[in-house]
This record gives structure tokens, sequence and C-alpha cells, in this order.
């Protein structure tokens, strides 16, 4: 079956009533999208995904208050929306949300501490984060000189060669 | 090479050599890595997953890696889903936007991801059970990636990733293990429950949410945090021996018990494969799994397993219209599907693209 509104082969079908009449839906998945019609596709990591989620809510319950204004300075990123989306902003989130984030540690992997292989050491990263999220911000309020002035300065301490 | 010239090839994954090939399709760990100056992938603006794009491309390219890149953004989806078929890229990769791509070496055995839900997520797959093997190639590739790009790490949390599920070696090593004896003998369940309690994650062969299918399943760690890479593998090592057992055991009961039921079976999927004017992908998983079955209980000899591992991958829609340079309807699939199998069971054909 074709979709209705393009010419891809349709996958979501719909059936809806109104006021006793009977319409049939025939979309495909990108028009389907589109019309905000489409049925979630199965996330990945479908079973770690609602572990994760219920460890949270079941973790960081006590906490919520104190730690619900908390965003990191970095990424921008608050604890609530981590708690609602299971995905951090950036690499700092560790660092910031550290008290909520140790027991879920614990209870998904059983421990808080790596062990294993070791990266090398490479000075500054975080300053460049905190660079790459001015220039964001300076981006966003159209102030294209001092954008300018930070990408200069990300440039010089550029360490990925 | 380029996309369209992958039509011509397969994976060396499925070439069906290596140890305890009857039952472990392949061995397969990858790595989960961010840079450590950028904001995960959820996060990032356009021009920041350009750049991460860009940095990567560079890091291969100073490595001397020979890897072939794919610009996923400007792929059709037919070409995403083709890479998806191939166990190239996620369907996350394929259903993302912005700028995203894979590199992949010309055998397949290195696939890398970039802009996934992590930066880089680091593939290498070999056929049969060679987990050690499979450990020593990629430590090496992220190695030589780091001598160029900064990783987001910290000594007490490991490589940090975008989930915490992932956090500390940020690897995930797992087997595709082909098991039609636990299925028809029922004792599938059993097994994944006692794998489920020491924590192995069991999915299909499309992955994570999606079902099992040809009776392929993977199983892989879930825990990354507090044991070391070389703790993870022992696990798979450890405990994969045991269900290779099972399922032996399962085989041999099919064929004390019910030898005639099953080789009927096994001859009547081999004859539909060989015959068939149009048959659904549903119906061609099912008769593949009979006849790679039988092909190691030696009931048919005139067929290689890596032509049967092959066309697991090869009857896939995306791969039937690539081959048909036009995109099909369901029916026309059927249809083009059924002729693909005949031409390549004609005369007990043997594997191609070595």
């Amino acid at each position: 079956m074709i979709c209705q509104r393009c010419k891809n082969e349709a996958s979501v079908h719909l059936t809806e009533r109104q006021g006793g009449k009977r319409h049939e839906l025939h979309l495909c998945m990108a028009c389907a999208k589109k019309a905000g019609l489409a049925l979630p596709e199965s996330p990945p990591n479908l079973a770690l995904d609602s572990v994760v989620q219920s460890l949270i809510v079941a973790n960081v319950g006590e906490l919520v208050g104190e730690l619900a204004e908390l965003a990191c300075p970095d990424c921008g990123i608050k604890f609530m929306e981590f708690r609602a989306e299971g995905r951090l902003g950036c690499p700092q989130d560790y660092r910031v949300f550290g008290r909520g984030l140790l027991p879920l540690l614990q209870r998904v992997h059983g421990a808080t501490r790596h062990v294993g292989k070791g990266a090398r050491k490479r000075p500054g990263a975080i300053q460049r984060l905190r660079l790459r999220s001015q220039l964001r911000e300076a981006i966003a309020r159209e102030d294209y000189e001092e954008a300018a002035r930070l990408r200069d300065q990300l440039r010089l301490k550029d360490t990925h060669v | 090479m380029t996309l369209d010239d992958l039509t011509r090839t397969s994976g060396e994954w499925l070439r069906g050599t290596g140890p305890e090939s009857d039952i472990v399709m392949c061995s397969r760990i990858r790595l989960a890595r961010n840079l450590a100056d950028f904001p995960f992938t959820n996060r990032g603006s356009r021009t920041e997953k350009t750049e991460i794009e860009s940095h990567f491309r560079s890091a291969i390219s100073a490595a001397n890696l020979e890897l072939l890149y794919f610009d996923v953004n400007s792929l059709s989806s037919l070409d995403r889903q083709f890479l998806v078929e191939r166990q190239i890229i996620s369907r996350e990769l394929s259903g993302s936007e912005g700028p995203r791509g894979v590199a992949i070496s010309s055998q397949e055995n290195v696939a890398i991801m970039v802009n996934e839900e992590d930066h880089l997520r680091i593939q290498y797959m070999l056929s049969g059970f060679r987990l050690h093997e499979v450990w020593d190639e990629i430590n090496s590739l992220d190695d030589q990636l780091e001598e160029n790009l900064a990783f987001a790490y910290n000594p007490s949390l490991g490589y940090l990733t975008a989930c915490p599920t992932n956090v500390g070696t940020g690897i995930r090593v797992g087997v595709m293990l082909h098991l039609p004896g636990l299925v028809q003998t029922k004792q599938i369940d059993k097994v994944f429950r006692a794998l489920q309690k020491i924590n192995l994650a069991v999915r299909g062969l499309y992955g994570e949410g999606s079902q099992a299918f040809g009776d392929f399943y993977q199983i892989s760690n879930q825990q990354t945090l507090g044991k070391s890479e070389q703790e993870l593998i022992r696990i798979l090592t450890d405990v994969v021996p045991q269900v290779l057992q099972y399922e032996r055991q399962a085989r041999q009961t099919l064929v004390t018990e019910r030898r005639q039921h099953l080789h009927d079976q096994v001859s009547r999927a081999y004859g539909v494969l060989k015959t068939a004017q149009t048959i659904s992908s549903e119906e061609t998983m099912l008769l593949l799994s009979s006849v790679r079955m039988g092909i190691n209980l030696g009931l048919i000899d005139d067929l290689s397993v890596a032509t049967v591992n092959e066309l697991f991958i090869q009857t896939q829609p995306a791969f039937l219209q690539k081959l048909r340079g036009s995109e099909l309807g369901v029916e026309e699939r059927n249809v083009a599907r059924a002729s693909y199998l005949r031409s390549r069971l004609a005369n007990g054909r043997m594997a191609t693209g070595e």
C-alpha cells in the first residue's frame, strides 16, 4: 500500500472513528512522524532503558528538591532532564551530578569505580568544553564579535590534531 | 569502493570460519568513546557534530587506517537501511538526524559509527568464536584513534558515556549464536533465564529491541563499570561453551529421537528455498535456519554454511532493492527474493565474494 501523502510504501495504518464514520489513514514512517502519528520506534536498549529509568526514580527520590535545580555549567542540562531522558549532556555531568549518579551506578553495575583500560592524560579538555558552551551562548545572543574571539581561543587550544 | 560495491561482497564475519562456527556466527566487541571537549551527541549543535566528524576523519588518516567513510547524513533511507542490514550501523544512527557517519574496513570487520548515542561507537567483528582476537584488534584500533583524539575519561569512572549504563570500560562483548536446536526442543527460555541471572543480555540478530530472527541470538555483557575488559571477556568465554554444549545436545536429541522428521524438515526447507516463486522475509529466515542446521548435521552436503550465512543478510529488503537498483513494494520484493534464492542455490553453488 502506498502512503497517502507521498509515494513511499505505507507502513503506518490507522483507523479512526469520528461521529460514527470510519477513516483510514495509510502513511509511510516519515510522513507519519511529520504528522506526529508514528508509534515510537522500539527504543534501543529497551530493558536497560526501563531499568535505568526506574532506578533513577527510585534512587534519587529524596534528592529531587535539591537536585531538581542543579544544572551543568558546561552543557546546561538539568538533572531533572537527565532523569526524564536517561542521557547525560556532557562528560562533566558525571562530576556535577555525582551525588545523584552514584547510587544509580551502584545499582546498574554493582560498582562505582572503574577497573580496566586507562586513557592517556589530556589536559585542557574541560577548559575547551567551557569555551564551547560560551561560544554557543554568544551565538545564541548574536554576539558575533565574542563568538569569533572564543572560536580563535578554541582553535589555539585544540588538542585533536 | 562505493556503497553500491558492497552488494557484490560480504562481510568477513559471514564466512562461517573460525572456532565453533557451526553455532557461533561471529564474535563482536564494541567500545563507546566520546571526545572530552564536546557535549554528548544529543546536546551537540550541528557545527559541533560536524567538527567531531572532521576530528575523527583526521584521526583515521593520521593513523593511516584504511577505512572507508560514509556520510550517513547524505545517504538515502534505502542506503541507510542497507547498512543496518549488514550490521554496519545501528537503527538509531540510521534514524537520527544531523552530521553523522560510519567508517568501515573493506572486509567489514571494522565499523566505527560517528555521532551515534556516543561520539564514537567502535565495532570489531570476526567470524567464529574468537573474542580474544577481537579484543586485540579493537584495543589496538582504540589506541591508534587515541593518538589523535582526546577521549572523555576520568580515573574513577573510566570512559565517560552519554548513558550511565555504558560508563567505565564502555565495552560490549558479544557473540552471535545460531540456536535452532534449543528453540525446537523448547529449552531456549530456560537458557535465557540462566543468562539473565548472571547479568548477560540476550538480543535478536538486529540488536537491542528487535526480535530474535532466524534462531540467531546475541549474548553480551551489560555491566561496564567495575570489571576490566579482560574479566568481561572471560565471563563470555566461560559461559558461551556451556550454551554451545546445550545446543549440541539439543541437536543430538533431535537427530536420535526424530531423525526422519528432522531430515524431512531440512529437505523441505531446502526444496522450498530452491524453487519458490515468491517468498516472505519471515519464511526465508525460518527455512534458512533449518538449512543451516541441516548442513551442520550432515543432512545437506552440496551447500556451504557461508552461502547460507550470506543469504540471511542478502534476502533482507534493502539488499534486494539495491541489487535491483530500484525501490520495490512488498510483493515485488517477495518475487525478487525468491528469484535471488533460486539463483544462489541452483546446483549447490558455493559462496561468492571471497
